[in-house]
């Protein structure tokens, strides 16, 4: 793990690989929650995005295997500006489901209304398919994907400061 | 009321759930039926041991009439998105009962806790009829 906080306003950056368990994703979590409270003081954000780690960090650990996961977090305040990038071997297959879901995503303009017809959609009984609509609903993040031989790297990026009451989430998203 | 008269006022109904990370149980309380959630559901397929569960409530809550019923989050830590379709599930079967037997899940949840109301507004958004936040 590097840590690298220079000047308070130049970016902030957390970089890990490991190839954990299911079960530290928990303790990532609550780090990410407690590093982003450090990092972006005032602003209440820390709660959302170690929320958009987790669901980044299950969806890689659940394909990866036994490979190692990657995980970067920017704290930008100066450009106002966070990003999660989140990377992990898969096959091509895999990356074109994920490409489609994120794809399927943008087309909707209303995040809330895309979160919404994610959880029509979803078979309650199995897991997956609803981690990346709340990460753009809940955590207020646009999504991108990227593959480049054989890993894929998952972004979550978007604004640091934001206004957090739910109201706002609802009628601005 | 003290804490020791309100444990002698709730009864627990044996309807219970609990992994390492978490636990969930049905009481009935004086206010009437609370489902009290504690831990961490983050677990790889929480809906193995929370849909059961959530039926097991679910019945409880239809063959006694109630009207509503509390859950209680207060004490959660985190729900991943595939525990949080636990509560989709449950709205499913909450769908299923006809309009007069149908009663309300009214969510408490902890200030300190964001997410919680953040969730819990979404999915009050997807049931707006069966869902309520305190």
């Amino acid at each position: 793990m590097h840590i690298d906080s220079g000047a308070t306003r130049d970016p902030v950056m957390l970089f890990m690989r490991m190839a954990s368990p299911w079960v530290f994703i928990d303790e990532i979590r609550r780090f990410v929650k407690s590093f982003c409270a450090c990092a972006s003081p005032g602003l209440d954000r820390e709660e959302y995005l170690a929320l958009a780690v987790h669901e980044l960090m299950q969806n890689a650990v659940a394909c990866s295997g036994s490979q190692p996961v990657e995980l970067s977090l920017e704290i930008d305040s100066a450009s106002d500006r966070v990003s999660i990038q989140v990377t992990n071997a898969c096959t091509p297959e895999q990356a074109a489901a994920l490409q489609e879901r994120v794809d399927r995503m943008r087309q909707e303009p209303d995040a809330l209304k895309h979160y919404l017809a994610a959880m029509a959609g979803t078979s309650p009984s199995e897991r997956g398919g609803l981690g990346l609509a709340r990460i753009h609903f809940e955590s207020q993040l646009g999504l991108e994907v990227f593959f480049e031989a054989g890993h894929v790297t998952v972004q979550a990026a978007g604004k640091l400061a934001l206004p957090n009451a739910n109201e706002s989430r609802v009628s601005n998203v | 009321m003290s804490e020791a008269k309100a444990k002698q006022a709730a009864s627990a109904t044996g309807v219970r759930v609990g992994d390492q990370k978490y636990s969930a149980e049905l009481v009935n309380e004086l206010e009437g039926p609370v489902v009290r959630f504690r831990g961490t559901i983050s677990t790889h397929s929480p809906a193995v041991l929370l849909n059961p569960f959530v039926d097991s409530v679910h019945e409880e809550l239809v063959k006694t009439c109630a009207p509503a019923v509390i859950v209680d989050f207060r004490e959660l830590e985190f729900c991943n998105s595939s525990g949080f379709k636990a509560f989709i599930h449950w709205i499913e079967r909450l769908q299923e009962v006809g309009e007069t037997g149908r009663y309300r899940l009214r969510f408490v949840t902890s200030p300190q806790r964001r997410w919680q109301r953040t969730s819990l507004l979404a999915l009050s958004c997807f049931a707006p009829n069966e869902v309520e936040l305190e």
